[in-house]
């Protein structure tokens, strides 16, 4: 097994030495891939499909990572000297077993793309600084267990892809009408009722635009709109009669719906 | 009356307050510097002429009114004085070199009198002696009255007020033509109402100038040519591009393209206005993008490197790749147009990878995807 990972760390070097993918390997340690330490002009890491339980800190030491993929493994919290990488433009970590991303990770300077699909990610879980990640373009966090979207959402104004298919949302914030160059947004599979008017700031209506929204118990005024099309519940929420009926929903405080999806199956939640 | 006439008009020699003739101020100041060299010898004459003539005993000194005694030396001008009383009536001291200069019956030294009364120059601040140029509300030295604009010495030519200015005639005009928004001509210096000409930076009446394949005398509308001016109807039989933009004719560099010609600065981006200056554009439905804005507004920018794509475009769920990142979205692994895909939040996965997808997952994504085929989504 080591010899033909050497293999292939040898080969990555005879090349360009700036990528290494290594997918699906059976690696249990980062450190224990031969060779690797001596990859100092690594550009993109990939990983997918191993046995990883855990990131070295001393990854921080690889200064031209760009892109990292470590989807698929088994890693349950990630280091902090991760936000210290320079260049770090493309991170994913979906499918692991993240409760938590590192404190301080929101300083990671050129982070664009971040992938932290299928984990155990709420709005507790995030480090104080997370939407400080101005740069970021797309933010992928379908399959985890966000309630409620922090506010602070409406900071990251670069974003055009927001993913948050099959958490537990019971509403979005009005800051989410902030994100005006999002083209891409997937709310499906949630427990969302109402929209919040400004949301109609956003343009997602139309070829180029992606508006999910299955499978969220919505009022019935809405549901109506989506019966006869996307356009139409934009309209809708921009109308005044919507922003009335928002405003007394709102102040009427019922009760969120209660979850109706069992998540003990997912991968994420397996102990060791 | 006639009696009486003389003798008023010789008490009330007044003059307007706003004569330019010089004031009896003046006038009697200008007597005194004349004089000056008179005024001491006068003095000497006077004592060697007192000292013979002690006759006069019934005398008085003009200042205190007492008498002189015998060996006095006594000041006579216009009256007798004690050499002691002789003196300013400012500063009480003597006439420096026996100078003094008189005004309304009192003698003053020139100091003082300058401090008192003489007029100070409304350019350069000093005091004026000899002529006083009186204009725009103040006293002036000739050579420092002189036009806002040309500098030109106004004294004896004259001058005319302009907002506060005095200006010679040929600035005023000028001035005035600015001021209506109007031109110079450059040829017959005079103001140019209706339309000007250009030519050679300056501004002239059209009628100054004929055409030069014609001979019709130029209007406003008239047009250059490598050097020679031409009526409009000439010009335009000499086949000049029209530009595409402002449909007027282009005279300088031209632009060829969308099948039209351009104003170099007329041929801009449809999207961000900006000329391309030479810069490549990008062509689409008979408009013209910038690099920037055509990637944009078309969608070819990686999704990966977030770099505009030259060459060869995958596009697949409202994204696009450049050739070399079109890979699975988790392995990484190349694809080509021929290779088989899933789709996962809008991204593409290999088959491999989504055949390691959990057994939940893919119920729920099958399950998603038959209700989108049911609703007529797919």
């Amino acid at each position: 097994m080591a010899s033909k990972l050497k293999k292939l760390v040898d080969d990555s070097k005879e090349g360009s030495g700036t990528e290494l993918d290594l997918v699906d390997k059976g690696i249990v340690n980062i450190l224990e891939i031969p060779g690797f330490a001596s990859l100092k002009n690594l550009t993109k890491l990939v990983l997918a499909h191993n046995k990883i339980s855990s990131v070295p800190p001393n990854i921080a030491n690889f200064l031209n990572l760009e892109i990292i993929v470590l989807f698929n493994n088994i890693i349950e919290e990630l280091p902090t000297t991760l936000s210290s990488l320079p260049k770090l433009k493309i991170l994913n970590v979906g499918m692991n077993r993240l409760n938590s991303l590192p404190r301080g990770f929101g300083a990671c300077p050129m982070l664009e793309v971040l992938d932290v699909t299928y984990n155990n990610l709420s709005e507790n879980s995030l480090p104080a600084n997370f939407f400080c990640l101005d740069t970021l373009r797309a933010l992928y966090m379908g399959d985890n267990d966000f309630e409620h979207l922090p506010p602070e959402i409406g900071r990251l104004k670069n974003l055009q892809v927001l993913v948050l298919r099959e958490n537990d949302l019971v509403e979005l914030p009005k800051d989410m009408g902030e994100l005006t160059r999002l083209r891409e947004l997937h709310i499906q599979g949630n427990r969302l009722t109402v929209l919040p008017p400004e949301m109609g700031n956003l343009d997602l209506v139309g070829t180029k635009q992606v508006f999910k929204a299955d499978g969220n118990p919505w009022v019935t005024p809405i549901a109506d709109q989506f019966q006869v099309g996307i356009s139409h519940v934009f309209d809708y929420i921009r109308s005044d009669t919507y922003k009335f009926l928002y405003g007394r929903h709102i102040a009427a405080r019922a009760d969120p719906p209660p979850k109706s999806v069992d998540k003990s199956k997912k991968i994420s939640r397996i102990k060791k | 009356m006639s009696a009486t006439a003389g003798p008023r008009r010789n008490l009330f020699n007044l003059q307007p307050l706003d004569a330019t003739t010089p004031s009896p101020l003046f006038q009697r100041r200008r007597v005194a510097v004349g004089e000056e060299t008179g005024h001491e010898a006068n003095i000497l004459h006077l004592e060697e002429d007192l000292s013979a003539t002690m006759s006069l005993g019934n005398a008085v000194c003009q200042r205190c009114n007492d008498g002189f005694k015998m060996d006095e030396q006594i000041v006579n001008s216009s009256g007798l004085w004690h050499t002691y009383c002789f003196v300013c009536a400012q500063c009480f001291q003597p006439f420096p070199e026996g100078r003094f200069f008189e005004f309304e019956g009192r003698k003053y030294c020139e100091h003082d009198f300058c401090v008192l009364f003489a007029p100070s120059c409304g350019k350069c601040g000093e005091f004026i002696s000899g002529r006083v140029i009186k204009a725009m509300n103040a006293s002036w030295h000739p050579e420092c009255f002189r036009c806002f604009c040309c500098a030109k010495i106004l004294a004896d030519e004259g001058f005319v007020k302009n907002q506060g200015r005095a200006l010679c005639k040929d600035c005023n005009a000028m001035e005035k033509a600015k001021g209506l928004g109007k031109y110079f001509c450059f040829k017959c210096h005079s103001i140019i109402d209706g339309g000007h000409l250009k030519w050679k930076g300056e501004a002239y009446h059209p009628y100054h100038f004929n055409c030069h394949s014609c001979g019709i005398e130029l209007k406003e509308d008239a047009r250059e040519k490598d050097g020679e001016l031409y009526c409009l109807r000439c010009h335009d039989k000499m086949g000049i591009p029209i530009c595409g933009a402002c449909r007027r004719p282009i005279e300088e560099r031209v632009v060829h393209a969308l099948g039209k010609t351009w104003h170099v600065e007329h041929f801009v981006c449809a999207k961000c206005e900006k000329p391309f200056l030479g810069t490549r554009h990008y062509e689409k439905k008979g408009l013209a993008y910038c690099e920037i804005h055509y990637h944009q507004l078309f969608g070819n920018i990686c999704f990966v490197c977030n770099n505009i794509i030259n060459g060869d475009v995958f596009s697949a769920f409202n994204k696009a790749w450049c050739v070399n990142h079109f890979a699975c979205s988790i392995c990484d692994k190349k694809m080509s147009q021929k290779t088989k895909f899933f789709e996962f939040d809008q991204k593409p996965v290999c088959k491999n990878c989504y055949d390691k997808f959990p057994g939940e997952l893919k119920k729920r994504l099958k399950k998603a995807y038959d209700e989108a085929v049911k609703a007529g989504k797919i």
